[in-house]
C-alpha cells in the first residue's frame, strides 16, 4: 500500500508545485497582470461615465484572478490554492467573462476526442506494422517501413498538420479546414450531426496520429524480434502450439507490455500537442483555447489550462504506474535475483 | 523427399540386435557462414537404444546441442540437416524423422521425442501461468484436458513439486530448480517414448543437479522412457547412464557401456577429458587440462579432428580420418591407435579416502590477518508492490552472524547453494558491500571507517588491496580497449615510477606467465578477440597488477569449459605465489573448491541461508565432513569411479526437502532445520553456533556438543527424501 500512496503523494506534490509555480510566474509576469486588468477595467469604466470606486475594481479583479491583489502574497496564495481545490475555482476569463472551469470543461471532451482516437489510431499502427516488421525481418517491406517509421518519426506533427490542411483542406476541398462540425446543423443525437462531427475530425486525428505514431513501431518491432529469438518461443513452437496463438500470446504480449508505459506517458504529449493542432485546424478544444489566451492575454484562462495539462499529465504517469503491476505479473511481486 | 519402404527396410538390416529406437544415419548439420560452411555436426552415426539412459558428453562447442535439435528435426535456422534419423514407435512402421512434414513433426514433437532444454529459467512465457502452459499443450494436440492435466500433477508431484502451487504460478514466481523440475514435466505430458535433455541442469546448484538426475531415473523406471542426456560434466553423468558416447569436434569419438568408458576409455581425448575434470574423489596430481584448442567448424583438421592435440598422433592420423574400431557390438572408439592410448595417457579414478593424513587438528597459522569480519548481518530489504498491497514486507538475510578471518597468503572458499549469500559476504569482505551490522576490517582499520576518512589507511588503499574477479570476464572488460590498454590502467595508476617501456615489459612477461603467446599479439587485440578463458586471464592478470592483498574470485571459472577449469585454476595458484595475494573463491561447485583449496592448503567455508555453518580445512571438510548440510554437499558432488558412483546412486540425499526455504521467511532455530535429516525439536527453537570440534573445521550444529540438550530432543517428524523409490502405485 505504502507504493501507491507514495505514488499519489508524489503526484499532489507536483500538482502543488505546479500551481504555485503558475501563481508565481502570474504574480512576476512582467507588467503585473493584475495591475493591468486593474487599469484596464477603470479605463473601461471611465469610459462608460462612471467613477472607478477602488473597491469595486478590487473586487472585479479579484472575481477574475481568484485573488485579491492587495492582499499580501500568501493569503492571496492560500485563497487561490483554497478556490480551486474547494470550489474548483479557477477564476473568471478575462475575454469571455466566463468562468474558466466552465470553458475548459465545455471544451475538454472535444481534445479528448481527437487525441484518443489520434493515439489508439497511431498505437493500433505501431503494433500492427512492428510485427509485421519483426516478422518479416530483413525483408525488403521491412526495409521500408522502417525508413518510413524513422522519417515519420522525425517529421514534427504541426508541420504533418500544415500539410494535411493545404493539400486535403484547402488544395483538394476534401475535407472542412476548421471547426468542430457544421454550426447549421441542429446538435443532438442525430445522423447527420454526427457524421459532421467526424468528418471535421479527420484531418485532426491525423494529425495527432502521426504524434502518437513513428518511433513506436520501431520500438514494437525491436521487441518483437528480441521475443522472436526467446528460448520460450523455441519450446513453444516445439510443443506444437499454433502460430496464431504464439503470435498472440508470446509475441504481441511481450512485446506490448514495455510499451504500454510508454503509451500512457504519450498521452500527456498528445494532449499538449493539441495547443498547436487545435490553433492550425480552428478546432475549439482546449488547446485552442489555450492558443487563444496566450494570444489574448487572457492569463485566468492560460493558468487554467496550464493547470489542465498538468494533472492530465499526471493522471497518465499514475494509471500507467499503478495498472502496469497488474498488466505484467513480474512486475510488483520482488523478483528475488540468486545473486546475494 | 519421402523414401520409400525399401529404402526404409534396407536400412533396418544393419540393426543390432539391440532393440533400437533411434538410428542415426550419416547426419550432417551445416550453417553457411561468410567465412565458409559451418559444419556442425560431421557425418554423425548412431544407434540409441530403447529405455536406455544414454550420456553424451563433449565439450562447448563439440556439436552436442546439435545432435539434440537434430533428433527432432529442431535445427534452427538457418541450419541445413541432412541424413537420415529412423525413429521406431514401439508398435508401428519407422518413420525417418528428417523428412517430415512440418504438420506431421508438429505431432511427432512431444508427442514421440521431447526435448528439455538448457535454459528452463526462460522456457517459459513469462506473462502466463504454469497451468496454461500445460493446457495449451494438451489441446494443441488434441488430447482430453481432463485426463492429461491429471497426468501433469501426478508428474509434478512425482517431482518433489506441489503441483497446486505450481500450475498457480507465473515462472518468474518459482525458482530455478523448480522451473527446471515443471519443464520436464511438461515435456512429458503427452507420454513421449524419448526425452532428449540438452544440459538441462547447467544452470542449476550441484545437490539441484544430482537430485534431477536421481529423480530422472525414477521417471524413466516408472514412464519407460528412453533418456538422451547431454551435457558437458561427465561425473554428472557417468553413474547414471547406461551408455556413454563422447562427442568431439561435431562426431562421436568413442561410445559404450559407462562403465567401461569410464574404467578404461580407448579414446586419447576421453582418456585426457577424464584426467582434466576436477572430481572429488581423484588425486590432485592426476588432473591435467588438455592442451590446445577445440576445432573451429568451418575449418575442421583433416584426417583426425583430434590430432592436433593427440599425443599419439602419427603420420596415418593427419591423412584418414579413423573409422570406430569395434571391441564389441556395443564398444567403439574412432582411433587408429587405441591399443597405446592405455599406457601412453594414464589417468586414475577415485583414490582410497584412507590414504589421506589426517589433517592436523590444530590448524592454527602464524600469518598475519588480512581481513576480517565481525559478527556481520547484511540485510536487504525486498519489498515488491504486490507485497506492500498486502502490507507484507520482506527482508532477505543473505548473511547472518558470520565471523571470519582472511590470512595472509591464504585460500579460503565459500561453497553453498545460490541464494546462500556467499557472494554478498564475498562482496562484504572485499568492502563492496557495507554490512548492516558488524565490522570488517583491513588490517586492524575498520574498512567502513576508512571510508568516512578516519583512520590509518586511506578508503582507496584498501580498495586497491582487495580486488575482484567475476564470473563473466567479458563484462568486466571494456570492449573498447585492447588488452594492452586494459592492463596498462592500473599500473599507471599504482605503478606511476614505470615508465611506458618499463609497464609494456610487465604487461608482456605477465601475459606470458598466463600462457597468452606471443604477447605482443595478444596485448593488441580487443576483448571479443579472446577465448572466455582468455579473456578471464586478462582480468585476472589486472587485478593482480593492483598488488592486491586479496582476491574476490566470484564463480571465477565456472562459465569455464571443464577441460579448462583445472589450467585456470593452477594458474591462479601459481600467480598467487608470485604476487603474494590471499584468495576468496566462491563457488557452487564442491569439486572446484577442492581442487583449489586442497592444492594450497586452504580452508571451504559451507554457507547455508546466510550462516556459516561450517568451516574448516579444505580436507578435513571433504573427506570428514561434520555438518548435515556439508555432508549433503558431498553427497551431491558425484564421484567418479563407477563402483563409487553406483553406491552414492544407491544412497538416498540425506535431507528431507529439496528446495531451499524461501530466503525471505527463513526458518526459526537452526536454518537447515526443515530440511536436517537429524533435526530434532530443540533445533527449530536454537540457534546453534560455530562450535569448535573435534577436528579442525568449526561446525555450527548441536550435534557437535555431547551435553547438549538435543540428545534429549525427540526427533522431528517426516522422512528424508526417496529418491530411489519404487515405481509408485498410484
Ligand atoms: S586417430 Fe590418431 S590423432 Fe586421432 S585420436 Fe587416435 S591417435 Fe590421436
Ligand atoms: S542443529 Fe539440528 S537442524 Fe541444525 S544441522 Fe544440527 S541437527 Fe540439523
Amino acid at each position: 500500500m505504502r507504493y501507491f500512496v507514495k505514488r499519489v503523494v508524489h503526484a499532489a506534490v507536483t500538482l502543488v508545485s505546479v500551481t504555485t509555480i503558475t501563481f508565481a510566474l502570474f504574480r512576476l509576469m512582467p507588467g503585473n497582470p493584475s495591475q493591468a486588468m486593474r487599469a484596464q477595467f477603470e479605463a473601461d469604466m471611465e469610459a462608460g461615465g462612471g467613477t472607478a470606486d477602488p473597491e469595486v475594481l478590487d473586487a472585479m479583479v479579484e472575481q477574475h484572478i481568484g485573488f485579491n491583489p492587495d492582499q499580501p502574497w500568501y493569503v492571496q496564495y492560500a485563497e487561490y490554492l483554497q478556490d480551486i481545490i474547494l470550489y474548483q475555482d479557477f477564476g473568471q476569463s478575462y475575454f469571455y467573462n466566463e468562468p474558466v472551469f466552465d470553458i475548459l470543461f465545455t471544451a475538454m471532451p472535444w481534445s479528448i476526442f481527437i487525441s484518443v482516437y489520434g493515439l489508439a489510431l497511431g498505437y493500433t499502427t505501431n503494433i500492427l506494422l512492428g510485427a509485421a516488421m519483426a516478422y518479416k525481418e530483413g525483408s525488403r517491406f521491412d526495409n521500408y517501413a522502417t525508413v518510413l517509421a524513422t522519417f515519420l518519426n522525425s517529421v514534427p506533427y504541426y508541420v504533418g498538420a500544415i500539410l494535411f490542411l493545404a493539400f486535403f483542406g484547402y488544395e483538394l476541398g476534401l475535407f472542412p479546414t476548421g471547426g468542430r462540425y457544421n454550426t447549421d446543423l441542429q446538435t443532438g443525437l442525430n445522423v447527420r450531426f454526427m457524421a459532421s462531427i467526424s468528418y471535421h475530425a479527420v484531418l485532426p486525428v491525423m494529425s495527432s496520429f502521426i504524434v502518437g505514431f513513428g518511433g513506436g513501431a520501431l520500438s514494437m518491432r525491436g521487441n518483437s524480434i528480441r521475443i522472436l529469438g526467446e528460448d520460450y518461443l523455441r519450446v513453444a513452437r516445439l510443443r506444437g502450439i499454433s502460430s496464431t496463438r504464439i503470435a498472440t500470446r508470446y509475441v504481441a504480449r511481450n512485446a506490448i507490455l514495455p510499451l504500454y508505459t510508454q503509451m500512457m506517458i504519450g498521452i500527456a504529449t498528445v494532449f499538449s500537442s493539441s495547443v498547436l493542432l487545435e490553433f492550425i485546424f480552428t478546432y475549439p478544444g482546449v488547446g485552442w483555447y489555450t492558443y487563444d489566451a496566450v494570444m489574448r492575454r487572457d492569463y485566468p484562462l492560460l493558468m487554467g489550462s496550464f493547470l489542465f495539462f498538468t494533472i492530465v499529465t499526471l493522471i497518465g504517469i499514475l494509471i500507467a504506474e499503478f495498472t502496469y503491476g497488474l498488466v505484467d505479473p513480474r512486475i510488483g511481486s520482488g523478483d528475488h535475483s540468486e545473486s546475494y | 523427399m519421402t523414401r520409400t519402404e525399401t529404402e526404409l527396410e534396407i536400412t533396418h538390416d544393419d540393426r543390432s540386435s539391440h532393440d533400437v529406437i533411434l538410428e542415426v544415419r550419416d547426419v550432417d548439420v551445416t550453417f553457411d557462414m561468410e567465412r565458409g560452411t559451418s559444419r556442425v555436426l560431421d557425418g554423425v552415426r548412431f544407434d540409441v537404444h530403447r529405455d536406455e539412459m544414454l550420456g553424451i558428453v563433449g565439450e562447448s562447442g563439440s556439436g552436442k546441442s546439435m545432435f539434440a535439435s537434430a533428433l527432432l528435426n529442431a535445427v534452427v535456422d538457418p541450419g541445413q540437416t541432412s541424413g537420415e534419423i529412423i525413429y521406431h514407435p514401439p508398435d508401428g512402421e519407422p518413420v525417418d524423422v528428417l523428412s517430415l512434414s512440418e504438420s506431421q513433426l508438429e505431432r511427432f514433437r512431444w508427442e514421440e521425442i521431447s526435448m528439455v532444454f538448457q535454459g528452463a529459467m526462460s522456457s517459459f512465457n513469462p506473462t502466463m501461468k504454469i497451468r496454461e502452459h500445460f493446457e495449451e499443450t494438451i489441446r494443441a494436440h488434441g488430447e482430453d484436458i481432463e485426463e492429461r492435466m491429471e497426468h501433469g500433477w501426478q508428474l509434478l508431484a512425482d517431482l518433489y513439486l506441489d503441483p497446486e502451487r505450481v500450475f498457480d504460478s507465473y515462472p518468474h514466481e518459482l525458482s530455478g530448480g523448480m522451473k527446471q523440475r515443471t519443464l520436464i514435466a511438461l515435456s512429458l505430458i503427452l507420454e513421449p517414448k524419448v526425452l532428449v535433455m540438452d544440459e538441462p541442469t547447467a544452470a542449476l546448484d550441484l545437490l539441484m543437479q544430482r537430485s534431477i538426475m536421481s529423480l530422472l531415473g525414477n521417471l524413466q523406471e516408472e514412464y519407460d522412457l528412453t533418456i538422451v542426456f547431454i551435457t558437458h560434466d561427465l561425473p554428472l553423468v557417468a553413474g547414471l547412464a547406461d551408455r556413454l558416447a563422447v562427442m568431439y569436434a561435431f562426431e562421436f569419438v568413442e561410445y559404450g557401456p559407462s562403465e567401461q568408458v569410464i574404467r578404461d576409455a580407448a579414446h586419447p581425448y576421453t582418456r585426457a577429458l577424464l584426467k582434466s575434470v576436477p572430481s572429488v574423489d581423484a588425486s590432485l596430481e592426476d588432473m591435467h587440462p588438455i592442451e590446445g584448442e577445440s576445432p573451429d567448424p568451418v575449418d575442421a583438421p583433416s584426417g583426425c579432428s583430434y590430432h592436433p592435440r593427440c599425443p599419439l598422433a602419427t603420420v596415418e592420423c593427419t591423412q584418414a580420418d579413423p573409422d570406430y574400431h569395434e571391441f564389441s557390438e556395443e564398444r567403439g572408439a574412432a582411433c587408429f591407435h587405441w591399443e597405446q592410448s592405455g599406457d601412453e595417457i594414464e589417468y586414475a579414478l577415485g583414490v582410497d579416502p584412507d590414504e589421506f593424513p589426517e589433517s592436523t587438528a590444530a590448524f592454527e597459522s602464524e600469518e598475519e590477518t588480512v581481513v576480517s569480519l565481525d559478527d556481520v548481518d547484511v540485510h536487504f530489504e525486498q519489498t515488491g508492490l504486490i507485497d506492500e498491497l498486502f502490507g507484507k514486507e520482506s527482508v532477505v538475510r543473505a548473511v547472518n552472524d558470520v565471523s571470519i578471518e582472511l590470512r595472509e597468503n591464504e585460500v579460503v572458499a565459500l561453497v553453498g547453494e545460490s541464494g546462500c549469500g556467499k557472494t554478498t559476504l564475498g562482496k562484504t569482505v572485499i568492502g563492496l558491500q557495507e554490512p548492516t551490522a558488524g565490522s570488517v576490517s583491513y588490517r586492524g582499520q575498520d574498512v567502513w571507517e576508512a571510508k568516512a576518512g578516519s583512520g590509518d589507511y586511506e578508503f582507496d588503499d584498501i580498495r586497491r588491496a582487495l580486488q575482484i574477479v567475476h564470473q563473466d570476464p567479458g563484462s568486466s572488460l571494456n570492449s573498447s580497449r585492447t588488452v594492452r590498454a586494459s592492463l596498462s590502467a592500473p599500473l599507471k595508476r599504482w605503478r606511476p615510477d614505470l615508465g611506458p617501456s618499463d609497464r609494456e615489459t610487465v604487461i608482456y612477461n605477465l601475459l606470458k606467465r598466463v600462457g597468452m603467446k606471443p604477447p605482443e599479439d595478444y596485448a593488441a587485440r580487443f576483448p571479443h578477440q579472446l577465448s572466455g578463458g582468455e579473456k578471464q586471464r586478462v582480468v585476472l592478470v589486472r587485478a593482480l597488477l593492483m598488488s592486491p592483498d586479496l582476491i574476490l574470485a566470484d564463480e571465477a571459472v565456472s562459465a569455464l569449459d571443464v577441460s579448462l577449469r583445472v589450467e585456470m585454476m593452477d594458474l591462479m595458484l601459481d600467480l598467487q605465489e608470485m604476487f603474494d595475494t590471499s584468495y576468496l573463491f566462491i563457488s557452487h561447485d564442491f569439486s572446484n573448491a577442492r581442487y583449489l583449496t586442497e592444492k594450497s592448503d586452504g580452508r571451504i567455508g559451507i554457507m547455508y541461508l546466510g550462516n556459516l555453518v561450517e568451516i574448516g580445512p579444505a580436507q578435513e571438510i571433504i573427506h570428514d565432513p561434520k555438518h548435515p548440510y556439508t555432508k549433503v554437499l558431498r553427497w551431491a558432488t558425484p564421484p567418479l569411479d563407477p563402483d563409487e558412483a553406483k553406491e552414492a546412486n544407491a544412497t538416498d540425499p540425506p535431507i528431507r526437502e529439496i528446495d531451499i526455504p524461501d530466503p525471505t521467511d527463513p526458518p526459526s532455530g537452526c536454518p537447515f532445520q526443515t530440511r536436517c535429516p537429524d533435526a530434532r525439536e530443540v533445533c527449530t527453537r536454537e540457534v546453534p553456533e560455530l562450535q569448535d570440534t573435534e577436528g579442525a573445521a568449526r561446525v555450527a550444529c548441536f550435534r557437535e556438543d555431547d551435553d547438549h540438550e538435543y540428545w534429549a530432543s525427540e526427533p522431528v517428524e517426516s522422512d528424508t527424501v526417496s529418491l530411489k523409490t519404487e515405481s509408485k502405485a498410484d
